[in-house]
């Protein structure tokens, strides 16, 4: 498509250089009038049609009854909440499904198959695009929205939300990891455990005190807010606040102590009044949640 | 015709200006008819000439902004849009510095979303679309030969809306109050308070909203202007291309605004007033908003595309030195270019989920307007082909926008394939080919026209060497910052982003992009230098100094404010170049209106088809009225968007006030005779009603456009139905649903008796019968006051809540939008009566009533919709 | 034949192909949307629809088929000839039919074009 369009536009403009500098007035009425029906009507026609066809048939196919699993993605301010293995169907006036195995801005897909995300959003709307796997499809209140990827090569990829959803709209983004499908399988499995937490550890007893319970789930314990992404396997995803930092214990920190400096526009309030080393002892606390 | 020459001492009438001329001297009323007058006498002209110069001269001093002639006008119009283009041109740069680098804080996330929002909303509504209208004023006379378009103060009080409502949504940023949800303004995120908290989106859509009211008024214009005032003897096939495309452009700002206004009526009566049209846990749906911005949004990139390409089509001729060849191809391409591009709205919505199907139609559409867009890029090519071109700046900036536009054209052949767009859709990509459609297809052929006409707007040529330096600039400005583009929109940069990370390949080509945008900025300075500059000393450039064939270049350097010296007879495409002896002719004044006997300002109406000469038409002078109206009006929106309503109530009814004062003043006047000779023997009437009547035609287009905006209102009604699973929702306990049949059709009835009775006033003062047809423009009054009554009454008695969900809250507008309708039924025919009590309307001067009964079809259609939308049909399903 | 050799043309004999063509992509459009909405069974035909669509697209193609020919027919017995530019009712005459040939011709085009996905689509998904 690209050779094409690059060799129309040399054509284009060398004929309006031929026509004006090269050989000026050389031509009658009779030839223009031919260039304007052969160049302008029946060439586009010829061309048009071929790619619309090409491009109508590629559309059902992009969209096949999927054969892998069903993944529940809701988009929302400014994170992707996430659940495995979910039964729903797709449609206008309706909401994602419930259940599945939670898990947040973090994606596995088996190789190979072809997976099937359900898209909604409880806000605003959002679009999901991984621009290595798939097109995009949008995330609408109200209407469950259905895209089929097909991943041929495992890796690890970015992915981004692509309509415009407010502030920190530039910092939700994903990563999708791409693995075969018994790793897929085991992968789930994992989510599906609870956290294995010592209700004596210091960095769960602050996290408690300091409410972030309130929107948290980390399964396994008493945090079962379902504000924030579930963070019962937090340590395990590759990055934090949706894309935006590497998963360490530093991020961690940052993260919470300076939430608006990373992530303009969040809901989580930032917690910089906390003394330094509570912070550190949350964040470390945090990264043991494999 | 004589082939006498022009005598040059006659037509520079001695140097004196009006001022010193009183006005005794001029002889108004006490001329000889001009039929009479020898032309070849050098006193009959210099007196006609100074008649005609103090008629069409300009008000001085503080007056000078009451002025409504076109050529004023046009100017305050044109330069207001590009004012409005070098705001948001800096606003564009900003946003380029913010993304020259990952991760940088030049501006914060908040701060650079309001910036990217007025950015794409001032160059779309304060300079692409006005630009437009702009330079339509001012050349759409000037290239029919008419002296002025038909309605001038309706031009003026457009500007006005213009002016006020840009002003208002500019000036929010300096606040930090201005929308920051984008130029599209999807809900949820712009109509709940949660998200957007603040005026913002209030500001954006009642600004905007004032101003697309003043679009609207534009294309009544130009619409009659290019059918009705075109010189005799212009056909259809002779007109310049440039008004067949102003003629479809007008037409498609009639079919595409009215849906964004029903949007925003539906958005605003959300954010005002809590009825839940987007909210998905009422029954409301956000795509509706996306259909109906889209149903505008996308004839819109056609109406700014149009209007530039014209430009084209009058430069490129006058370069190649022939006419254009394939006349008749240019009219199918800008027909079916209008056309088709109604069909492509969903295009922006591909990535909504819509079934594969539906996109496909879209995506048809899609492709099938690149044919009519390549059809008019070849004529270019092939008039170029078959002419001798002379190169200059304005033949360098149209071969730069066809070197761009193309580009721009071949991406939009892509990103219409649903499943290339499916990737490049929100990405870079597509601001890479926006930018190159809109800078190829409008901005540079706008530069181009600049360089073209200034020496008729400004009397003397722009800098050859400071447009080459500019030209070049731009061009290699502008490709340095979009074409970049195309590749970081493919490799994953999203839309709308006021930041992105470091290491995954984004840096280099946004800093290119940014070093290009300021390049292009020096270009474009390069520009405004070359227009502001001083050049006193300078000598006036010849009159039609590039030797063009359309009639805009009879226009005098320096210019005289009458338009044409005398109206012409035009029996060739290309009269300068065809019509022999012609500008000469023109100023000896030979033929048509080469006087202003009277004092009054006047132009000609002619026949649709042919151009044939029907009427004088007397146009209105300066007036300081339609900028009243325009400042209450102007209010109305303002004071509304902080919620003030006392304030906006009253304000409203000063904004009615000032309408009608205008309107009784400066319209439908009553001519000293009925009819005057305008010279070759031809007498015409200066009073005219009904179909052949420029006010007929401006009342039957404004209520095509007031449908357009009603079938809108009708589709959301029906779009609910769809969606929803059972629509009306069933029952909520104990609540009778749905406005009742009962009052609803009392309400038709009513409106029928109403409709039957601005009919009969009509005929019945058209007879004579002036007392029946008081009476029944009184009885017209009372019935419409109460059948808008009766409409409302339906849901308030049904106890309909229309907070509670989106059924109610639909039925509600469509019985508000009658019942405003009825009301302003109610007080045309009010305004009938009186001006028939007054003695201004009488059974042969029945302009008014003639017009009134025309709106009262489209009223009577109104309400026959409504009540057979809300009261009939929720009983067939 | 005589009759139709005098057809008037003006702008709405003008549009009437190009209208055409719009109401047949509301009416396709439309019938489409509400078959599918609201999205539920999405892999199920909706072979009614499209025919309906198909259907409809043979009227249109008649109906724009026929006021092609009628142009053109016109245009040539009474000797038309681009470029349509001199000063006479008959010659503008020639003009509208000319051009109304050429958007008959868009208009058969853009028809067929949305044709196309019900022809190619089975369902809603």
């Amino acid at each position: 498509m690209l050779v094409g369009a690059v060799l129309i536009w040399v054509a284009v403009i060398g004929l309006s250089v031929f026509a004006t500098k090269i050989r000026p007035g050389a031509y009658g009425e009779k030839a223009g009038l031919r260039l304007i029906i052969w160049g302008g009507c029946v060439f586009p026609v010829v061309v048009l049609t071929a790619l619309l066809v090409w491009g109508l048939q590629m559309m059902p196919v992009l969209r096949a009854e999927a054969n892998g699993p069903t993944i529940a993605v809701s988009a929302e301010r400014f994170w992707w909440r996430v659940a495995y293995d979910v039964e729903g169907e797709s449609g206008v006036a309706r909401s994602l499904p419930e259940g599945g195995v939670p898990s947040a801005n973090e994606i596995w897909l088996p190789v190979g198959q072809r997976s099937e995300f359900l898209i909604g959003s409880p806000d605003v709307i959002h679009s999901l695009w991984i621009p290595s796997i798939a097109g995009k499809m949008d995330a609408i209140p109200g209407r469950v929205n259905r895209l089929v990827v097909e991943p041929t090569k495992p890796g690890v990829y970015n992915g981004v939300c692509a309509e415009f959803c407010g502030d920190a709209h530039a910092q939700m983004a994903l990563r999708v990891v791409v693995v075969s499908p018994e790793e897929y399988d085991a992968y789930v499995a994992r989510q599906s455990e609870p956290a294995s937490v010592g209700a004596e550890d210091e960095g769960f007893r602050r996290f408690m005190e300091n409410g972030c319970d309130a929107c948290h789930t980390v399964r396994g314990t008493a945090a079962n807010g379902r504000v924030g992404p579930d963070l019962t396997h937090l340590a395990s995803r590759r990055t934090i606040a949706a894309g935006t930092l590497p998963m360490s214990p530093e991020n961690l920190a940052t993260f919470v102590g300076f939430t608006h400096r990373v992530k303009p526009g969040v809901q989580m309030p930032g917690y910089g009044m906390l003394a330094e080393d509570e912070i550190a002892a949350i964040a470390g606390w945090l990264e043991t949640l494999q | 015709m004589s082939d006498v020459p022009l005598d040059q001492s006659a037509t520079r009438w001695a140097g004196k200006s009006d001022a010193e001329t009183a006005e005794a001297d001029l002889n108004f009323g006490n001329v000889p008819p001009a039929s009479e007058r020898d032309q070849d006498d050098p006193d009959v002209r210099a007196g006609q000439e100074a008649r005609l110069r103090h008629v069409w001269a300009e008000p001085k001093g503080w007056r000078y902004w009451s002025a409504v002639n076109n050529t004023e006008v046009g100017l305050w119009y044109t330069a207001t849009s590009f004012a409005f283009m070098l705001f948001a041109g800096v606003l564009g740069l900003m946003m380029r510095v913010q993304l020259s680098a990952p991760d940088n804080d030049f501006l914060t996330a908040s701060f650079y979303n309001q910036v990217y929002t007025l950015h794409g909303t001032v160059m779309m509504f304060l300079f692409a679309v006005p630009i437009f209208e702009a330079v339509a004023i001012i050349l759409l006379p000037q290239m029919l030969g008419a002296r002025d378009l038909p309605f001038p103060r309706l031009s003026a009080f457009g500007y006005w809306c213009f002016l006020i409502g840009g002003v208002f949504v500019c000036g929010s940023i300096f606040f930090g109050a201005a929308p920051e949800g984008g130029w599209f303004m999807y809900p949820p995120l712009t109509t709940q308070e949660r998200f957007s908290p603040g005026y913002g989106p209030d500001i954006w859509l009642l600004g905007l909203s004032f101003i697309e009211v003043a679009s609207i008024a534009a294309a009544v214009e130009l619409i009659v202007g290019t059918l009705k005032c075109r010189p005799p003897g212009m056909r259809l096939n002779l007109m310049p291309l440039y008004a067949w495309y102003v003629l479809v452009v007008a037409g498609m700002i009639l079919f595409a605004f009215p849906p964004l206004i029903a949007g925003d009526i539906l958005f605003e009566l959300e954010r005002l007033f809590n009825w839940p049209f987007f909210d998905p846990e009422r029954g409301g749906d956000p795509m509706l908003w996306q259909h109906l911005f889209w149903i505008f949004g996308h004839p819109e990139v056609y109406i700014v595309f149009l209007p530039a390409i014209a430009l084209l089509a009058m430069i490129i001729p006058t370069f190649a030195r022939r006419p254009i060849v394939g006349y008749s191809f240019i009219v199918l391409a800008a027909v079916g270019t209008g056309f088709l591009s109604f069909g492509l709205w969903v295009h922006h919505m591909f990535a909504t989920g819509l079934p594969a199907i539906s996109l496909g139609f879209f995506s048809a559409a899609s492709e099938a307007v690149a044919i009519p867009t390549a059809v008019q890029i070849f004529v270019f090519l092939a008039t170029l082909l078959a002419g001798r071109v002379i190169y200059s700046v304005p033949m360098l900036f149209v071969s730069g926008a066809l070197a761009i536009f193309v580009i721009g054209g071949l991406t939009g052949v892509m990103v219409a394939l649903a499943p290339f767009d499916w990737q490049a859709h929100d990405t870079y990509f597509v601001v890479a080919h926006l930018h190159y459609v809109l800078l190829g297809g409008m901005l540079f052929p706008v530069v181009a026209g600049v360089y073209y006409y200034w020496p008729m707007m400004g009397g003397r040529r722009l800098s050859d060497k400071l447009g080459k330096i500019a030209f070049w600039l731009m061009f290699i400005g502008f490709n340095t910052a979009f074409l970049p583009m195309h590749w970081s929109g493919l490799i994953g940069m999203p839309r709308r982003v006021w930041t992105y990370p470091a290491d995954i390949g984004l840096e280099l080509p946004n800093l290119i992009s940014s070093i290009g945008a300021f390049i292009f900025a020096a270009g474009f300075v390069t520009v405004v230098w070359d227009v502001l500059r001083p050049r006193k000393g300078e000598p006036y450039a010849e009159r039609n100094t590039w030797n063009a064939g359309t009639l805009e270049w009879l226009a005098e350097v320096p210019d005289e404010a009458w338009g044409v010296r005398s109206v012409p007879i035009v029996t060739s495409r290309y009269p300068l170049w065809q019509q022999k002896n012609f500008m000469a002719d023109v100023d000896m004044g030979r033929y048509y209106m080469p006087d202003a006997e009277e004092g009054m300002r006047e132009t000609m109406v002619t026949s649709v088809l042919d151009a044939e000469p029907l009427q004088c038409l007397r146009v209105p002078g300066p007036t300081f009225m339609t900028m009243w109206a325009a400042i209450f009006l102007g209010a109305v929106f303002i004071l509304a968007t902080f919620h003030l309503w006392t304030l906006t109530l009253i304000t409203a009814v000063f904004a009615v006030a000032a309408i009608l004062v205008w309107l009784w003043r400066g319209t439908a006047m009553q001519p000293e005779k009925a009819e005057k000779d305008v010279g070759l023997g031809l007498k015409l009437p200066l009073y005219k009603s009904g179909p052949q009547s420029v006010g007929w035609w401006a009342m039957f287009i404004t209520m095509t456009g007031d449908a357009t905006a009603f079938v809108s209102l009708i589709f959301g009604y029906f779009f609910y139905f769809t969606v929803s699973p059972v629509f009306p929702p069933p029952m909520m306990a104990g609540e009778e649903i749905g406005p009742g049949v009962l009052w609803p059709l009392v309400a038709l009835g009513l409106f029928a008796a109403s409709w039957l009775a601005a009919l009969l006033a009509r005929n019945t003062n058209s007879k004579g019968a002036v007392g029946t047809a008081r009476l029944l423009m009184g009885g017209g009054v009372v019935l419409s006051l109460a059948a808008s009554a009766a409409i409302l009454w339906g849901p308030y008695v049904t106890g309909l809540i229309p907070t509670v969900h989106v059924y109610p809250a639909t039925v509600w507008v469509l019985a508000i939008w009658t019942a405003c309708h009825g009301t302003a039924g109610a007080l045309m025919l009010a305004y009938c009566l009186a001006r028939s009590l007054a003695g201004r309307m009488t059974p042969t001067h029945d302009i008014d009533i003639v017009n009134v009964a025309l709106y009262w079809h489209f009223m009577a259609g109104t309400a026959l919709f409504t009540v057979a939308t809300i009261a009939l049909f929720p009983l067939a399903v | 034949m005589a009759i139709r050799n005098k057809t008037r043309d003006n702008l709405w004999t003008l549009i009437t192909t190009p209208t055409i063509w719009a109401v047949h992509f509301v009416l396709s459009y439309g019938s489409v949307a509400y078959g599918c909405a609201p999205n539920e069974n999405i892999f199920q035909g909706i072979g009614g629809y499209r025919i309906f669509v198909g259907g409809l697209t043979v009227v249109a193609l008649g109906a724009i088929g026929f006021l092609f020919f009628r142009a053109l027919g016109e245009w040539r017995r009474n000797g038309g000839r681009i470029p349509h530019e001199e000063d006479s009712v008959e010659v503008r005459e020639r003009f509208l039919e000319f051009s109304t040939v050429l958007l008959a011709g868009l208009s058969f085009i853009a028809v067929l074009y949305t044709a196309l996905p019900a022809a190619m689509m089975v369902d809603c998904r």
